[in-house]
């Protein structure tokens, strides 16, 4: 479904990614982990078309993706919730989510997923006339993952959903990365909570200075020594 | 003095002659050239250094020229007729008088930025020359008494004419364009030095400082009121200097020149050669004037007589000076296309790069702290000074805070014992940051009181707060992003700094001692959280958790007793938080700093806490300690949730 082979891409001189293969299938939850500045959010950004790779293609569908605008690629079906809750401040939170659905035609399925969105954060219910920049840090993240919901994508980018939230809203925000998985969304995660992320993935990725060094089954990289040693904290 | 600075010099000393000596005649206007360059490093300061956008800036450069020609006039009407005061004395008066009124067309804009800013300074600018049109006849009539009638104290639409020359023996300023060249030289060059001087110093750092972030400048311990108040003084001072030396040079002033337009050309130098760039604004200055006084009369001659020789008449009467808007205009479109930071505008790296620290070692990512690096002198400000130590290092009471109907706080205490560790918990939207944008004073508590070591801290403002001791950090990263890892930390010095303008400028040495101390506890702060060789790297281009560790070396610049943290391991992964975490007990441990933590990693707040407070919909739900709280019911269900178990589990191993 997606597919990245080779992709470097460059700021000013600076390489980001040296060379990043990856793939993502139709259906899979996919987790991308690694160190703060290992690649990350550069990988994300190259694949919603915020960067351009120097070198390498990133394929989606059948589509190139490395020489579209961002808009058109939202339109071909993925959307991303960014890292550092990039919301729109000076609007309001219904404001906010309703632009998430901007880029779709399917309009009279839209007021369904609003409903599914604000049931799956309650919190957004109440604020639903505050302005975005009203919001608690966390509760901007919920908005955030909401309104990249709204876009009903086919695959789903999320940027460290579970930062800044409180441990009982970590847990639900990663039973709704599943839920939304199980309804048919592909999701590729890049989380610095590694376990919660390896828990809940089909397959993980291991990224460090730009390189991906490790691939396999979530369940196996929970076991891997370098994984357990370097991400999750243990001695 | 470096070889290509004694070129520079040689050059600039020997050009006048060289131009005579080969029948240029552009004495003139590069002298001119070099007024509004002076006047456009004035404006450098508010816009470069402080930030402060200023569409008015030509009404300086008036009061300048007007305090010159009123005092420095001969002419029929003047309120000195018959006594001009001396030229030497003009220059200074006409200075602090332009300063003066920095201040109060300041006062009026402290509390607003951006578009508002510039639209009250266009309306200064606007004031200032209608002001001396009007004042050129007054009369003031109270029921048939005439105190004042038509006093014409500026001239009106005239102006004033002449103005005296600067008399020094022997030196012919009536007829020779050189003196005046040599004396306009030697002022830029003096206000040239101290503008340096002022920019690498406490107030440079603070008017940055400021520009880049004016909440976490207060909330660091810039006082932003008289920070912006200064930076409008200075800037005014500067161009009171080039105003009274430009009235004197064409001894003769009228309001024309002081429209708007200047103010904007003015603009258009500092941006064109770079805003915040001494060389630069010098180099856009230049280019701008001498193109408008040397390039277009040049070549509107040349075009000329091609015209003639050619037969062509529509060229023959060309007038290209008619078109210098439209090349200004066409110019700044190109090098804003071009150099967005203009010409000589420093280049801050590109804009995105916290995710792509190149070639990072892993174990350099995050790197423990050691004890030993812990800086000496905050060891020996830690040390107990023989007062007696209150219960309470902060007592929180009653605190109640609502933003219209939303009740963000509500009846909330809190107590912090010198020298403890306090966990702030609780569902997001609960109001921890409400509560520390309360206590910091970024916000005004509806009701409560808040002490801090026995003393009420409710009313004062940031950077009052900071310096009695409270230094914070904030949730979503708040450095100053243009400025070095190295300033950064030393604008958290600023509180316990105490060098003046006069001081920054002369350094005496308690100033050059005082200086040097603060950039050694910051170089020590840098060392210790990990950052000692990045000081040169300009913040924005660190990685996430560097940032986060620079904002804590700035915090500790203020020498605090109590430290507020706002999610510091937001976004850290396990290792960078256990590092975290490490540090955190080694700063209570060792220096007896006191720590208010919000945090959402259970494994750092258990870990490290004396106790903990859980707040949710902006009351207080449990307070105690770690084993207490994570147990409490109330607070697994609003906060923790049923799964938490496994990770204590985990976290208990």
């Amino acid at each position: 479904m997606l597919d990245l082979a080779d992709v470097h891409t460059y700021y000013g001189n600076i390489r980001a990614l040296r060379g990043v293969s990856l793939s993502v299938k139709p259906g899979e939850i996919v987790t991308l982990i690694g160190a703060n500045g290992a690649g990350k959010t550069t990988t994300l950004r190259t694949i919603i078309g915020t960067v351009r790779p120097r070198r390498g293609t990133v394929a989606f569908d059948g589509h190139r993706l490395d020489t579209l605008a961002t808009d058109r690629i939202v339109r071909l079906g993925i959307a991303q919730s960014p890292e550092g809750r990039r919301i729109f401040p000076r609007m309001t939170v219904m404001e906010n989510l309703e632009l998430g659905a901007f880029a779709r035609r399917d309009r009279e399925s839209i007021a369904p997923d609003l409903e599914r969105v604000l049931t799956l954060f309650p919190r957004l219910r109440e604020r639903l006339a505050q302005k975005g920049g009203t919001l608690s840090g966390g509760e901007q993240q919920m908005l955030a993952i909401g309104r990249a919901l709204m876009a009903k994508p086919a695959l789903l980018l999320l940027d460290e959903p579970s930062m800044g939230l409180s441990p009982i809203l970590v847990e639900t925000i990663f039973r709704i990365v599943e839920d939304i998985n199980r309804q048919g969304t592909t999701i590729l995660l890049v989380e610095q909570n590694a376990r919660m992320a390896l828990r809940v993935a089909h397959r993980g990725y291991v990224i460090q200075t730009g390189r991906i060094v490790l691939h396999d089954a979530a369940a196996e990289l929970l076991r891997s020594d370098l994984v357990r040693k370097t991400y999750l904290g243990e001695k | 003095m470096s070889a290509r600075r004694t070129l520079l010099v040689a050059a600039v000393v020997a050009y006048p002659f060289v131009d005579r000596a080969l029948g240029l005649q552009t004495v003139h206007a590069v002298s001119d050239g070099m007024i509004y360059v002076l006047l456009a490093l004035g404006l450098n300061i508010v816009v470069g250094y402080a930030g402060l956008l200023d569409l008015g800036y030509a009404a300086f450069f008036a009061i300048g020229a007007y305090a010159m020609g009123l005092l420095n006039s001969p002419v029929v009407g003047s309120p000195l007729y018959g006594h001009p005061w001396s030229f030497w004395l003009c220059i200074w008066v006409a200075a602090a008088v332009s300063a003066l009124l920095g201040l109060v067309i300041g006062a009026p804009t402290l509390r607003v930025r951006g578009d508002y800013l510039a639209i009250i300074t266009l309306g200064f600018g606007e004031i200032i020359p209608v002001a001396i049109r009007n004042l050129g006849d007054i009369t003031i009539e109270i029921g048939g008494w005439r105190p004042i009638e038509r006093l014409n104290l500026t001239g009106g639409e005239n102006g004033v004419n002449p103005v005296g020359r600067p008399y020094l023996p022997g030196v012919p300023f009536e007829t020779d364009p050189v003196p005046w060249y040599f004396l306009i030289l030697v002022i830029g060059a003096l206000s040239l030095w101290a503008m340096s001087r002022l920019r690498d110093s406490r107030l440079g750092r603070a008017w940055m400082a400021i520009r880049e972030d004016e909440t976490a400048a207060d909330c660091t311990g810039v006082n932003p009121i008289s920070t912006k108040l200064l930076a409008f003084a200075l800037g005014a001072w500067f161009s009171g200097f080039a105003g009274s030396v430009y009235a004197a040079k064409l001894q003769a002033i009228t309001p024309g020149a002081f429209e708007f337009q200047v103010s904007i050309m003015l603009l258009c130098m500092v941006v064109l050669g770079g805003a915040g760039s001494l060389g630069g604004v010098i180099l856009g200055g230049m280019l701008i004037t001498l193109f408008d006084r040397v390039v277009l009369t040049q070549t509107t001659s040349f075009v000329r007589a091609v015209g003639r020789a050619t037969g062509f008449p529509a060229l023959a009467a060309v007038d290209l000076t008619l078109w210098r808007w439209f090349f200004f205009g066409l110019g700044l479109v190109v090098v804003m296309l071009v150099r967005p930071q203009g010409l000589a505008g420093r280049r801050v790296g590109p804009v995105a790069v916290p995710d792509d620290d190149d070639e990072v070692a892993l174990a350099d990512a995050a790197p423990a702290p050691r004890v030993e690096a812990i800086p000496a002198w905050l060891r020996e400000r830690a040390r107990p000074d023989g007062a007696p130590t209150p219960a309470a290092l902060l007592e929180v009471r009653g605190l109640s805070k609502a933003f219209g109907g939303v009740v963000a706080l509500s009846e909330v205490g809190l107590v912090i014992p010198p020298g403890a560790i306090v966990g702030l918990i609780g569902p997001n939207g609960a109001g921890k940051t409400t509560f520390f944008n309360v206590v910091t004073g970024l916000l005004r508590p509806d009701t409560g009181r808040i002490a801090f070591a026995g003393a009420s801290l409710v009313g004062l403002r940031p950077n009052a707060i900071v310096a009695r001791g409270i230094a914070r950090t904030f949730q979503s990263i708040r450095l100053f992003p243009q400025l070095t890892a190295l300033d950064n930390v030393l604008v958290g010095q600023h509180c316990r700094l105490t060098a003046g303008v006069a001081g920054n400028v002369f350094r005496p040495p308690a100033v050059v001692a005082e200086e040097r101390r603060a950039r050694e506890r910051a170089r020590d702060l840098l060392a210790f959280v990990g950052l000692g060789t990045k000081e040169a790297e300009a913040a924005r281009n660190l990685a996430y958790g560097d940032q986060r560790r620079l904002e804590i070396a700035r915090a500790l610049a203020t020498e605090p007793r109590l430290l507020l943290l706002d999610e510091p391991s937001a976004g850290m992964n396990p290792r960078e938080t256990e590092t975290l975490t490490e540090l955190i007990g080694l700063l209570r441990r060792e220096l007896g700093l006191a720590v208010l933590l919000i945090e959402h990693h259970m494994e750092v707040v258990m870990g490290i806490s004396d106790r903990i407070t859980v707040l949710d919909h902006g009351v207080r739900i449990a307070e105690g300690p770690p084993r207490e709280i994570q147990r409490d019911p109330t607070v697994i269900e609003a906060y923790l949730g049923s799964g938490y178990e496994q990770d204590v589990a985990v976290t208990d191993r």
